[in-house]
């Protein structure tokens, strides 16, 4: 049967690469990969910033080895103990529809099924290692075997325990109280040692808030994540990844050897598993082929919108409220308002001067957050066109116009991300108050600023999504249908022109606001004598704004007149 | 109500639908019959403007498709064979929404007799996914009928449906024709299209090959006594029967 396993797996493997070679001869996917290929050779093969680097041994990270140790080691405790105290919708083993139809029905034992789907979690653990093992750029030779070589039975490893956790849940239950007791008792141990860290943390918080740097507080919390109670329950974790860092032979060989240990416990745990997970496998997979949503724990309450939708008024609105569906079918937008008075509540008392550190680094995280929401959101929230792309049949039966729908479909995502980014430019403000006072950033320069932000901020944030939607309407084929994305470093190079075409476009939107907000300000300066930001910021906002609707009015026409079935074949 | 002239379809090199005109008056229900690949659904998209015309007119009650698309689609309603529904949108949420879109101000009544009439009381919460293939098919059928579209177009209606829900189905169709609505209805079930429709337009290789009321059908194929399925084979030129 190990052969029939093999056979498919390869199978799969050569015909997936054979179809990825085939789709070359779209120019979209050529281009791509070209791009891809120039992306991977510049990022990890270019000599010079091999040489950039230090070589493995020396620390093949900006952070120090123990720093890195202790925060892989939080990041795999964190994983394991979602899979034991967080209920998912997934089945215990995940099959695809296929193999639930060729192999459930074929004459294959339990254990033989298990076995099939380890042999496929540990392919896809290699690829992984590779990847990352690229990413750290550990050199060549066997440092670089060494580094593949530890990532793969790390991630191996944590495959493995993640797929015994799924069986124990499904043990719990088919057979009822043993079950409980299976399940129940490692994950009480889970618990308690979530709650013991939790504790740790809460018993040096005098310490921790009292640090008058965010490299400070990082540090005392590696120091406390390798000592006492937190360094025991870690060390297992810490254990795993010593052997991606060791720097010696010796260190390896050592790490090795209980990593191989808790492999071949963890193995034995799995393999003895007598739990029936076909019915629940085979009724996720066909959730996921019905509706990939479906198979997503659901968050929040479903039958909640986030507003109440008129009989009458725009259409626009009944996008808006559509898409924001979509999203608050999973997080709901209030939340993040009642989330604001927690945040002024935690940024204020933060932001006393004896307890800078944590501020401190918490404001640049929110800052760093913020940046990356600006910049990244609206290639990422694609509850708009590009989600309603795979609806577009529909829509276009509607007595809607173009220029209507579009204007509707941009709402959604930048409603949400203005909000995410107001909340965190709330929270940087009161967390950066007294680092900014120290700067000698006054009070009111800095609520300027603040109120800038605020102005600014969704306008971009809608220049980029209007960006992302012309995608969707000019080259709907790049765009991609629904929320399916391709694979593969075409793909990838795909993406990459995408992101620098958003980005050069964004630029040049940007330039009229730019020049008029600057004679705007200079404006101001000659006439005040003092550097205002607030009306310029104004006056950019509004001209983006008018960017944005002419932008749409023009996309509309060309929505008019797209034919849907010109997409559809393109996707064939 | 629904007038096609001349319309042509093509595809690059490929036409779809060539030269085809027909009328579909008030009160009627035409059937759309040919074989596969004839050119059926590409009309059906034509009219109700998922597809751009390559030449060719379509008005719905006196708007053109192409100039007044707006216009023309606030009169009409569109049953696709894949009923097309949003994942995250329970049923009703599905109506209220269509109800906005076409600017139905009684929503809560309307949605609540249609629910009635299709069976589909006491779905009103569920999602897609939780819903039959035939359903999700009579609530793509329930948002095509709320704004009470003065022409309809139903593409295998019956679809998934089980043996009740397709005699409420044909009751529905035939209902929407006797209130005064121009019906076109799409099906391979030749059984369907001879017991509801007034008249039948069958079409073969994209072009029209018949049209007109079962009796007349049976003239122009010469067939005296025979059914719509054994004119249609004789007319799409499948089987001399």
């Amino acid at each position: 049967m190990t052969s029939a396993f093999i056979y498919l797996v390869s199978c799969s493997f050569r015909n997936r690469v054979r179809s990825q070679l085939k789709r070359l001869r779209q120019p979209r996917y050529l281009l791509g990969l070209v791009v891809g290929v120039l992306y991977l050779y510049m990022i990890f093969l270019r000599p010079s910033s091999r040489s950039a680097r230090p070589d493995f041994g020396s620390g093949f990270t900006q952070f120090p080895a123990e720093t890195m140790q202790a925060a892989m080691s939080v990041v795999l405790f964190i994983v394991v103990a979602v899979a034991w105290l967080v209920p998912g919708k997934r089945g215990a083993v995940e099959f695809t529809r296929s193999e639930v139809q060729f192999l459930f029905t074929a004459p294959v034992t339990r254990r033989q099924l298990i076995h099939y789907k380890l042999l496929r979690g540990q392919l896809a653990a290699l690829f992984s290692s590779l990847i990352f093992t690229l990413l750290m750029r550990p050199g060549v030779g066997l440092t670089a075997v060494r580094v593949l070589l530890g990532l793969w039975l790390t991630l191996g490893l944590v495959n493995l325990h993640l797929t015994g956790v799924a069986l124990s849940r499904a043990s719990l239950i088919e057979h009822g109280a043993s079950g409980r007791r299976r399940f129940g008792v490692p994950a009480l141990i889970v618990g308690g040692a979530v709650v013991a860290l939790l504790w740790v943390v809460a018993s040096n918080w005098a310490t921790l808030s009292a640090l008058d740097s965010g490299r400070e507080v990082f540090r005392e919390l590696v120091r406390l994540g390798t000592t006492g109670v937190a360094g025991v329950i870690l060390w297992p974790f810490r254990s795993a990844v010593a052997l991606t860092l060791a720097s010696s032979a010796g260190e390896f060989g050592l790490a090795f050897g209980i990593v191989a240990a808790l492999f071949v416990l963890n193995y034995m745990w799995v393999v003895h598993s007598d739990t029936a997970f076909e019915e629940a496998s085979a009724e996720s997979a066909e959730k996921r082929v019905r509706n990939p949503m479906a198979a997503r724990p659901k968050v929040g309450k479903r039958l909640k919108t986030p507003f109440r939708l008129a009989p009458r008024g725009r259409v626009e609105t009944a996008i808006l409220w559509k898409n924001l569906i979509l999203v608050s079918r999973y997080v709901s937008v209030r939340t993040l308002f009642r989330l604001l008075p927690l945040v002024v509540i935690f940024g204020v008392a933060f932001s006393q001067s004896s307890r800078a550190g944590l501020a401190e680094m918490m404001g640049f995280f929110s800052v760093t957050l913020i940046v990356m929401l600006v910049l990244m959101g609206p290639m990422l929230a694609r509850n708009d066109l590009r989600q309603d792309l795979s609806n577009l049949a529909l829509l276009k039966a509607w007595p809607v116009s173009g220029r209507t729908m579009l204007r509707g479909q941009v709402l959604a995502p930048t409603v949400l991300l203005s909000v995410a980014v107001l909340v965190l430019l709330v929270a940087a403000a009161s967390l950066l108050t007294p680092t900014l006072m120290r700067a000698g950033v006054s009070w009111s320069d800095q609520l300027a600023y603040v109120v800038s932000a605020i102005l600014v901020a969704p306008a971009l944030i809608l220049g980029q999504v209007v960006l992302q939607n012309a995608i969707a309407v000019l080259l709907p084929a790049w765009a991609g249908l629904g929320s399916s994305r391709s694979r593969g470093i075409d793909a990838m190079g795909q993406r990459i022109l995408l992101t620098f075409g958003t980005l050069v476009g964004l630029v040049i939107g940007l330039i009229p606001a730019a020049l008029i907000a600057g004679g705007v300000g200079v404006t101001l300066y000659a006439m005040t004598d003092r550097v205002m930001v607030v009306i310029p910021a104004i006056a950019s906002a509004i001209v983006v704004l008018a960017e944005c609707w002419v932008a749409t009015e023009l996309l509309g026409l060309v929505l008019d007149r797209t034919d849907v079935s010109a997409i559809e074949a393109e996707e064939r | 109500m629904i007038s096609v002239t001349n319309l042509t379809k093509t595809y690059g090199d490929f036409r779809a639908v060539t030269d085809l005109s027909f009328q579909v008056a008030p009160g009627e229900v035409v059937g759309l019959i040919g074989p596969n690949g004839a050119g059926k659904t590409t009309t059906l998209r034509c009219i109700v403007g998922i597809q751009r015309p390559s030449a060719g007119q379509v008005t719905i009650d006196g708007h053109d498709v192409v100039a007044s698309p707006v216009e023309a689609k606030r009169k009409l309603a569109f049953m696709a064979d894949e009923p097309q529904l949003f994942e995250y949108l329970t049923v009703m949420e599905h109506l209220r929404l269509t109800g906005r879109i076409y600017g139905v101000a009684d929503v809560e009544p309307r949605a609540s007799a249609l629910l009635k009439e299709l069976q589909l009381e006491g779905k009103e919460q569920a999602l897609p996914a939780e819903l039959s293939r035939g359903m999700k098919q009579k609530v793509a059928i329930a948002c095509g009928l709320l704004h009470e579209p003065r022409a309809l177009l139903f593409d295998e209606p019956l679809t998934g449906l089980d043996p009740l829900g397709i005699r409420h189905m044909k009751e529905t169709i035939v209902a929407r024709g006797r209130q005064g609505a121009a019906v076109i209805v799409s099906s391979h079930l030749l059984h369907l299209v001879e017991e509801i429709c007034t008249r039948v337009v069958i079409i073969a290789r994209g072009m029209k090959a018949a049209d007109g009321t079962l009796a007349e059908l049976r003239d122009q194929a010469a067939l005296a006594g025979s059914n719509l399925e054994q004119i249609f084979l004789a007319v799409t030129g499948r089987e001399v029967p």
